[in-house]
């Protein structure tokens, strides 16, 4: 069929706002995916010198230990301004570390070392809890983070 | 086809600004982080004003195909097929 004998079949109309429209929704999806990629890189990125902090997740409790070998259960202290490394696992089922005053979140898994950072910016205290189903009292699995003044 | 090189250029401006600002953002400086909670809030909301902006876009687009080319619209013109009975 010739292109202008198609166009009369068409009810005579030019197609080209659609084509428009098509390009205007694929360079917005695009877009929504290049903003999530570099975010995600930039939040993945740990910077040097974050101190290392391991997590443990068990029923229904979090352990943590610094790197100078102190052992904290349902709470953790952190220093304003620095940035900390969690390597976060789990002793029995899935658990999920979360802070969500900071947007924290991580899964806490057996066998397996998760990581994720951050750096406190204000001195306070913020809710620790899991954000997986882990049992009976997944819902207590609870803890609280104290952001101190830096020491030094 | 100057309104097409105004529109990409201003999707172009929409991706380009963010991107350096995150780059600059991201804190080069020892002692300077990046704060996760601004980074990820600030992308799910633009994110969220994207889905409103094509939902509202795409839903507006069917609502006004479906009236302005419903048969009793005034404008209305029986395409070639119905005009003639030809197929």
């Amino acid at each position: 069929m010739k292109k202008k004998e198609y166009g009369r079949k068409m009810g005579g109309h030019s197609n080209w706002p659609e084509w428009i429209y098509v390009g205007i929704v694929i360079a917005l999806m695009l877009w929504v995916g290049a903003e999530a990629w570099n975010v995600e890189r930039l939040v993945e990125h740990v910077p040097e010198g974050a101190e290392v902090i391991k997590v443990t997740g068990q029923q229904w409790f979090w352990t943590f230990e610094h790197e100078d070998g102190t052992k904290e259960i349902g709470e953790l202290h952190v220093e304003k301004g620095k940035a900390y490394k969690f390597e976060i696992t789990a002793k029995d089922v899935n658990h999920s570390f979360n802070i969500h005053d900071y947007v924290v979140l991580m899964d806490a898994i057996p066998g397996r070392v998760n990581t994720v950072w951050f750096a406190p910016t204000d001195v306070g205290e913020h809710d620790i809890q899991c954000r997986e189903y882990c049992g009976l009292i997944h819902y207590n699995m609870r803890g609280t983070l104290y952001v101190e003044e830096p020491s030094s | 086809m100057k309104s097409i090189v105004g529109l990409f250029l201003v999707l172009a401006i929409l991706v380009i600004i963010p991107a350096a600002d995150y780059v600059f953002a991201a804190g080069a400086e020892p002692g300077e982080y990046l704060d996760r909670r601004v980074v990820i809030w600030n992308l799910f909301y633009r994110l969220m004003a994207v889905a409103f902006v094509v939902g509202t876009v795409v839903s507006g687009t069917m609502i006004w195909q479906c009236w302005r080319f419903r048969e009793s619209h005034p404008k209305a013109k029986p395409t070639p097929y119905e005009k003639e009975g030809v197929w």
